[in-house]
């Protein structure tokens, strides 16, 4: 059994990774459905959303496929990338609706000033966008953060529970249930909670300073 | 009742366009000829604009917006031509499409579109700082000043007055010294007293940096008192082009405009302020008109309000009226408008007077004639202007 800290800096390092694929693309598949008028718009808002309501364990197994010895990926099953993997499509349609909301917020038309003020394309997403949906877009990547350190499902199938190389807290936690060893269980449930915890009140911080669109910008900033 | 070879039919497939000459500077700044459907919409339109300021007019849904994002890049046509200043902006035929960073050209948003979480200083300097160094060719601190802005410089956009984001937005868009200046109805969500004050920053703006505007409005008022050219809109396609006089008092074009009441907005001087009791003065051409107390010192500038309705005009001098003003001038234009007849009358500035057809046939009014303007003191509003450059 692996000590609580292997576990607990694991399980970090595991959803910081996840957040490193899923909040780029989160950023941009919701810049997409907000910004763009695309064809099959519906399709991505479907698959975006898919991982929410299929059980954890169908994506673990779909990852497997994909990631184990007969696919395309072979040898990065089992491996923390692949927990990170896991985490991150479990936690993309969170991050993904949460930006939604966050852009959502976001004038248009003032995107439009700042291109025709001489800014190409990044510098707009750097100067105006970002900044003004910066409330919601910070909200929605602890969500996601979250999310990913809670997976165990997609986690456990695709990437087993290997102490020190795959086992997150909740696979700790599982594991030490399993072994009746209550007061180590216990131990990591703590940490777990606090984390909840944190997260939730600095998210709570959040939204109730901004609101998720960030609109409260227009009555001046940091009021 | 109008001529009725003047009158147009306005059905899609008939239309004609009447053939009204612009002015000498329509030669182009900015030349366009594009097309672009939106859905059930489609604006098909060919013109020009000069080096001076055009305003742009029609009624809502005629493809004005619509117009001016294109012109800027924000659309895409999907076919022709336009060139600004020589340079091809778009040409389908080359698959040229410049984007709107790369085309110089300012657009001022109709309420400003300023950017909430910056400071009315990074406002103005946000397009300045992406202009290359050798392309700075207006000084910020003088458009800052010019504008009146030196007071708000570290304010945020939220704690703006209407009149004041509009010069902010204004002064964001000359700060990077753009080629042409697009504003889409930057007086919209303005009360009168503001329009004056921001319709004068305009013009002085324009005789001071001599950037080419073009000005969308839905006000003949403010037209006529800032624009050298106009440009009417409408369907989606150019109705008419040339001097604002004579296009928007044009009799084929005149239903578009009948309702909006024609108001005169001139530029004037305080020569008397007067007081709780006493009327004041205000100089207008060579003319000093009897106002309203002023409210403001002599020497002072204004914008003064008179609607072309309620002046009189009168082929001799009159006397024995209660009306405090009589005010020489000369007939310099005739044109039937509907029901009526607009006559401008020059009094060392031209003055819209509206007549009836009887009116005109009974006195005989023809251009060049020498009539006096009648109006009562009662029928003038005083306006701010921009105060006077301190420069």
């Amino acid at each position: 059994m692996s000590s609580d800290l292997t576990i607990v800096f694991l399980s970090l390092r595991v959803a910081a990774l996840a957040m490193m694929f899923a909040l780029p693309i989160g950023f941009g598949l919701a810049w997409i459905l907000v910004r763009k008028q695309v064809r099959g718009r519906f399709l991505i808002e479907a698959v975006v959303s898919l991982p929410l309501a299929l059980p954890p364990v169908v994506i673990g197994y779909g990852l497997l496929i994909l990631l184990g010895s007969r696919g395309p990926f072979d040898g990065l099953a089992f491996t923390t990338f692949a927990a990170s993997l896991a985490s991150a499509i479990v936690a993309l349609p969170l991050i993904v609706r949460t930006f939604v909301v966050a852009l959502e917020g976001v004038d248009p038309r003032l995107e439009l000033a700042a291109r025709s003020l001489g800014a190409g394309p990044w510098r707009v997403l750097v100067s105006v966008t970002i900044p003004l949906a910066y409330r919601g877009l910070l909200a929605g990547s602890l969500i996601g953060f979250v999310r990913a350190l809670s997976e165990f499902g997609a986690t456990i199938v695709v990437a087993g529970n290997i102490p020190g190389r795959t086992q997150t807290l909740p696979l700790g936690i599982f594991t030490r249930i399993q072994a009746g060893d209550d007061s180590a269980a216990l131990r990591l449930v703590a940490v777990s909670i606090a984390l909840a915890i944190a997260t939730l009140v600095v998210h709570d911080m959040l939204l109730r300073r901004g609101g998720l669109s960030g609109r409260r910008h227009r009555a001046g900033f940091g009021a | 009742m109008t001529n009725p070879a003047n009158i147009v039919n306005t059905g899609p497939d008939t239309l004609e366009i009447p053939e009204i000459s612009g002015t000498s500077e329509m030669s182009g700044v900015l030349t366009f000829s594009f097309k672009r459907t939106q859905g059930d919409f489609s604006l098909e339109v060919a013109g020009g604009f000069g080096s001076g300021i055009t305003a742009l007019f029609g009624p809502s849904g005629s493809g004005k917006t619509t117009l001016l994002n294109c012109l800027a890049g924000l659309l895409r046509p999907e076919d022709g031509e336009i060139v600004l200043a020589g340079r091809d902006l778009y040409r389908a035929s080359s698959r040229t499409f410049v984007p709107p960073d790369k085309r110089s050209i300012g657009l001022v948003f109709q309420d400003g579109a300023l950017f909430p979480h910056m400071s009315v200083a990074r406002n103005v300097m946000y397009g300045w700082r992406r202009t290359p160094e050798s392309e700075r060719r207006v000084d910020v601190d003088y458009v800052v000043e010019l504008l009146g802005l030196g007071p708000l410089m570290d304010r945020s956009p939220g704690s703006l007055s209407g009149g004041e984001r509009q010069r902010v937005a204004i002064a964001r868009a000359l700060a990077m010294s753009p080629g042409l200046l697009l504003l889409d109805e930057p007086m919209a969500s303005l009360d009168a007293r503001l329009r004056g004050v921001v319709l004068s920053y305009l013009r002085r703006v324009h005789e001071d940096l001599g950037i080419p505007m073009v000005y969308v409005s839905h006000s003949i008022s403010e037209v006529l008192a800032l624009a050298d050219d106009a440009l009417v809109l409408s369907g989606g396609k150019v109705m008419a082009s040339g001097l604002p006089a004579r296009v928007l008092l044009d009799p084929a074009l005149g239903g578009m405009f009948q309702d909006d009441p024609v108001e005169n907005l001139l530029d004037g001087i305080v020569s008397d302020p007067g007081g709780p009791e006493a009327s004041g003065k205000v100089r207008v051409g060579s003319a000093e008109i009897v106002t309203p107390s002023a409210g403001r010192p002599a020497g002072e500038p204004v914008i003064m309000a008179l609607g072309a309705d309620e002046i009189i005009l009168a082929i001799s001098e009159p006397s024995g009226l209660s009306a405090r003003n009589v005010v020489a001038g000369s007939i310099t234009e005739l044109e039937p408008v509907g029901d009526g007849v607009y006559a401008s009358v020059d009094i060392g500035v031209p003055v819209l007077v509206a007549l009836t057809h009887g009116a005109v046939n009974e006195l005989g009014l023809e251009r060049g004639q020498d009539v006096y303007l009648v109006f009562k003191t009662s029928s003038i509003k005083l306006l701010e202007a921009a105060p006077i450059a301190v420069r």
